[in-house]
Order: C-alpha cells, then structure tokens, then sequence
C-alpha cells in the first residue's frame, strides 16, 4: 500500500502494480469517434478518476475497462488481462457500477443481490451469505425484503454499488456513482467508497463534480471531446494549471481598468462570458489593488478548485460542457 | 483496423444451454413465483372461456367433427393455442421489459452472463412454462373427459417444440419493438390470425387450396395436428411430417433471439 504515494512516480511502475493499463486507446462508433487514443495507467489499490463533461469520451472508456464494449484499438490491459481477448475473465474479477441504475425491478432488494450472487456461479448458501454480508455494508438490511422501485434514488445506488461487490471484485468501476443524488445520499456514497479504498480495493470512477473527484481521487485524468487533457493528484493539478487563489469580475470592468495591474501579479486570466477570471498567487495584493482602483468593481474571490482546471484547459465549464460560462457573470457582479 | 476483433471473437449466435443458462431459469422463476396467481388466471381464463363456450355451447349445434364430439374436437388445439399464446406475450412483454425498461440484460451482461446464456435461459424458462400450460390443459381436458387416449401423456415433453418455436420470434419482436404498443403488431398480424386459422375450429382442408398452401408454413397448424392426434388417438399418415416440420422448424428458430440481443446489447 505504501507505493502507492500519490506524487508521479519517476517511470511507469511494472505491471504488477498496475490494475489498469491503456495505450492508444480508442473507441468508435461507427463514424464517431468518442475515446481518441488515450494512454492511462492505474496503480493497484488507488482510486483513479476521470473528470469531464458530458460526452468527453468517460462512459465509453468505462465500457471498455469493464468489457462492456469492444476496444476499437490500442491496447488495454486489465488486472493483466488484454480487454480485447479476455473480457469474460475480466468481469469475473471487476466489479461494475454503471451510469443507470439497472436493478431488477421484479425481485426484492435481496433477490437482487442474491441471484447476482448465483450467475457468478456461487452455491446458494454463499449466494445468501454474501448477499447479507454486502446489504450490511450498505446499510439496506431493513429494506431487504422490500421490492427495488420502493428505494430511494440513494438506497438503489447503494444497493448497485452493494451488488458489484459480490463477488469480492479486486477493481471496481464506477460510473459516476452519484449523479443525480442529493447531498446527503452522495455523503453516504462517498463513505462507503472511501471504507473500499482502504481494504485495499482498486477503484476507478467517472464524475462531473470536482468535490467528488478531489475528495476520492488520489490521482485523475480531465478528459474532454474523446482526450486527457491532464493528469495528476488533484492538488497538483490545481497548482499546476491555475495556482490558489481566483478572483471573478466583470468583463466590461476588466477591458477599461485591467491594464494597470503590475507584471507577474495576475498568473493568468481567462473570459468566460461576461467574467474574466484572474487567477493569482498573491490574492491580498490583488484585491487590494482592485479596492484602490477607480470605479472599484464588484467581485468574487475564492479558492481555485478542480473546475478552473478544467475551465483553464477547455475555455468551457464542467458541468454541461457549454461554450459561454453566463452565469458566472451574474456570479461574479453579485456576489459582494 | 482493430475493429476486426467483432467479427473474429464471435462464434455461430446459438444460445448457450449450460450452468448459466440455468441461472437465468433461476432468476425468472424467481420473478414468476412473486406473481404466478394473476399470471395462471390469465393465461387460462380465455382459452377455458372459448373451451366452454365452443366446446358446450356452440358444441350443441356442431355435435360432432371428425367423429368426435366437437369439445373434443377443439379441446387439444385450444391446448396448443394456449401454449403458443402464453410463451408469446410472456416472452414478447417480459423481453420487452427487461430489454427496453428495466435493464435486466444490461446488468446480466455487464456482469458474468453472456448474450448466449441469457438466450438459453430465456429458452430454457419458457420451454418450462410451455410444458406447465400444455399440463394445466391437459388435465382440465382428462377432467372432462375429451381425451381418448394415453398417447395424450406425449404432448407433455412435446410443449418444448412450441416453446422454442414461439419464444423466438417474440424474443426477436420484443428487441426490435420501440415502443410496447409495436408488440401488438406481432399480435395481431401474425398470432391471432394463426389462432383463428389452424385448424383448431374447423378442418383446414374446407379452405381453399391457397389458404391451405400458406397455412403449411404456420407452426400452430402443425402442432395441433400432432395434439389432436395424440389426445384422440390417431396417428395418421401425417403425424411424422408434422413432427419433423417443428422439430426443423425448432431448429431453425434457435439462433434469432442470440443475433437479436448481440446488436441491441454488444453493438451499442
């Protein structure tokens, strides 16, 4: 467990340590190219992000990784199996939370764990036990009997979550494990996968939202339109690509007054719509130079987080992938 | 091109009958259990309706068909209806459903299972129901006394051919259908009108000769043919080729439901 420190180790570590393994990779569907050659490798017993919008190729990536769908080229290797040839041996030994909730919706929360249990060929009295074991864990034993429509959308993603993990899988991929689901549910989640992390279990997970991300991931790729655009542990990307510290203002405020500033004090900038995003290392000089300057604009500061990284590499938001970030301009003139 | 491996990776599209096959089996029954009751009543209240009021009713005017009362007449092709008509909606909406609305082979595919075994299993669940409708009938027609012979015993293991024969094609409906509503189609084009015109009422041979030809290649003519003459005890000249035509014809349908689920399942 030691090895895996999340600093960028100096070369590409052996095989052995490596649950996952990606060169070139890609995917096509028909004419449309989603996954456009990308190279990946994930450590053994590190959980592994992928961070991007909507259709930046991470869904199609999972699909591949779990042996859902065929590698259209390059190379994959999972847990030392090639993707291409031994996708049955591989989902043997992977554990899979995919984007919708695909319980059986004709059998009750137990039935659902316990005929899962059964098509990886247990006997019935393991079936049971295991099914037990994993709706304890999850903490859905009270609802055992109940039928799967009568769940919360957060008792269903854990029993999901609950049901890739029956057959004690050394890798699971989850794809985004809470979209869709209010705070407290996905702070359940989040505690869950964080107890998995620690027994020793590789994981591998999708999502749009940076706390998610900086919270589980111990290393993440953003991927965007079918590419990695970075990768790294979160907090290195942040500091990397965008420093500590931003401070949002208007547009119109910036083009007539920002010329003034000193060399070095703004590390970069980026317009967003109406925004401008000033991204500093030294955010007291700076704000108080915008507090002495003339007509002193309205403005947000804050901490940098995973999503200006992303903004700083795309020029687009996270969260739906638009090209004009407009309510960041509302934000950012009202915010004060 | 990588792509090639689609092609090279995958064997000939026939369903897979082993332990996993089985396990599917496991998972319908599992799901039938829950709702059995409301799902006997309704596959047998309207076959037992027509029974009654054919067989008895109209039965007064008609009393007799080939030398046999006409209850005893109608009673084994309104068996083999029953088998037909229950393995067919039971397939075409369950498949629907698991396909379409609940991602029940989704999540059988993302984990363990292959396409060839939920395949198999399907077949394999269905052949059962097959066999339990054909024996519910069955004793209802021994109760009344339609049934002449212990031949009759035979159309028991038989149920498979039509439970193969039709869960193909529903399975294959079921997958294409966008919408429930299109399974209805497949009802009403080619169901009711195999049910109304298969010689379970009246002889084929009355209708003309085109009729005829087409209703050759039905499988429901030739399956009534095989439980009337097994219930009433005449094995005639043509008994041997209506049970190699669904024997060839089980065969023939074996593979569709594996293509089927392949595109809709692997391709996407």
């Amino acid at each position: 467990m030691e090895e895996r420190t999340p600093a960028a180790g100096p070369a590409a570590p052996p095989q052995a340590e490596l649950a996952v393994s990606a060169r070139g990779l890609t995917k096509r569907y028909g004419d449309f190219i989603a996954v456009r050659g990308i190279d990946f490798d994930v450590r053994r017993g590190e959980c592994f992000g992928f961070l991007g919008p909507n259709g930046a190729g991470k869904s199609s990536t999972m699909r591949m990784l779990y042996g859902r769908t065929e590698v259209s080229g390059g190379r994959l290797t999972v847990l030392g199996l090639d993707a291409a040839r031994d996708a049955r041996k591989i989902k043997m030994r992977v554990g899979v939370v995919p984007q919708e909730s695909n319980l059986d919706s004709e059998l009750t929360v137990r039935e659902n764990l316990e005929i899962f249990a059964r098509f990886y060929g247990m006997t019935r009295a393991e079936a049971r036990r295991r099914a037990r074991r994993w709706l304890e864990f999850v903490g859905l034993e009270a609802v055992a009997a109940q039928r799967v429509e009568e769940l919360s959308g957060g008792m269903q993603r854990r029993l999901v979550i609950a049901r890739a993990l029956l057959h004690e899988p050394e890798l699971v991929v989850l794809d985004e494990p809470t979209t869709g689901l209010d705070p407290a549910a996905r702070h359940a989640i989040w505690q869950k996968l964080q107890q998995l992390k620690e027994s020793g279990v590789t994981l591998i997970l999708t999502t749009h939202y940076m706390d998610e991300a900086h919270r589980l991931c111990d290393r993440l790729v953003v991927m965007d339109e079918g590419r990695i655009l970075a990768e790294g542990p979160p907090g290195r990307l942040v500091e990397e690509h965008v420093g500590r510290d931003v401070v949002e203002l208007p547009a119109a405020w910036w083009q007539a007054h920002g010329a003034g500033l000193p060399e070095g004090l703004v590390r970069r900038q980026l317009r967003i719509g109406q925004a401008v995003f000033l991204y500093t290392d030294d955010a007291p000089a700076l704000l108080q130079r915008l507090g002495a300057a003339p007509e002193a604009p309205r403005y947000l500061a804050r901490q940098t987080n995973l999503e200006d990284v992303f903004l700083a590499l795309t020029g687009r938001d996270l969260d739906d992938g638009d090209e004009l970030r407009l309510h960041a301009a509302g934000m950012a003139t009202s915010a004060l | 091109m990588a792509t090639s491996s689609a092609s090279t990776r995958r064997a000939w599209p026939l369903p897979r009958f082993d332990w996993q096959a089985w396990r599917v089996w496991e998972r319908n029954a599992a799901a039938w259990l829950k709702i059995y009751k409301t799902s006997v009543l309704l596959n047998f209240g309207e076959p037992f309706m027509n029974l009654l009021a054919l067989g008895f009713g109209l039965g007064t005017y008609v009393t007799s068909l080939d030398n046999v009362p006409f209850a005893a007449y109608i009673g084994p092709g309104l068996l083999a209806s029953t088998v037909m008509m229950g393995v067919t909606f039971d397939m075409a909406f369950s498949g629907f459903n698991r396909l379409h609305r609940e991602g029940v082979y989704d999540a059988m595919i993302t984990g363990p299972l292959s396409v060839e075994a939920i395949a198999g299993g399907e077949y394999l669940w269905e052949c059962t129901r097959a066999v339990l409708y054909g024996s519910t009938f069955l004793l209802v027609l021994v109760a009344m006394g339609l049934v002449r012979s212990w031949l009759a015993i035979w159309i028991l293991p038989l149920m498979i051919l039509p439970g193969i024969i039709f869960t193909s094609p529903a399975l294959v409906v079921a997958t294409a259908a966008k919408l429930e509503d299109h399974l209805f189609y497949y009802f009403t084009l080619v169901i009711t009108p195999m049910f109304m015109f298969s010689g379970i009422f009246f002889p084929v041979s009355n209708l003309p000769e085109i009729a005829q030809k087409v209703i050759w290649f039905t499988p429901l003519y030739h399956l009534v043919n095989v439980t009337r003459g097994l219930a009433l005890g005449r094995l005639g000249p043509g008994f041997g080729a209506d049970l190699l035509w669904l024997f060839v014809a089980a065969l023939v349908a074996l593979p569709w439901p594996v293509v089927a689920l392949r595109r809709k399942l692997l391709d996407a």
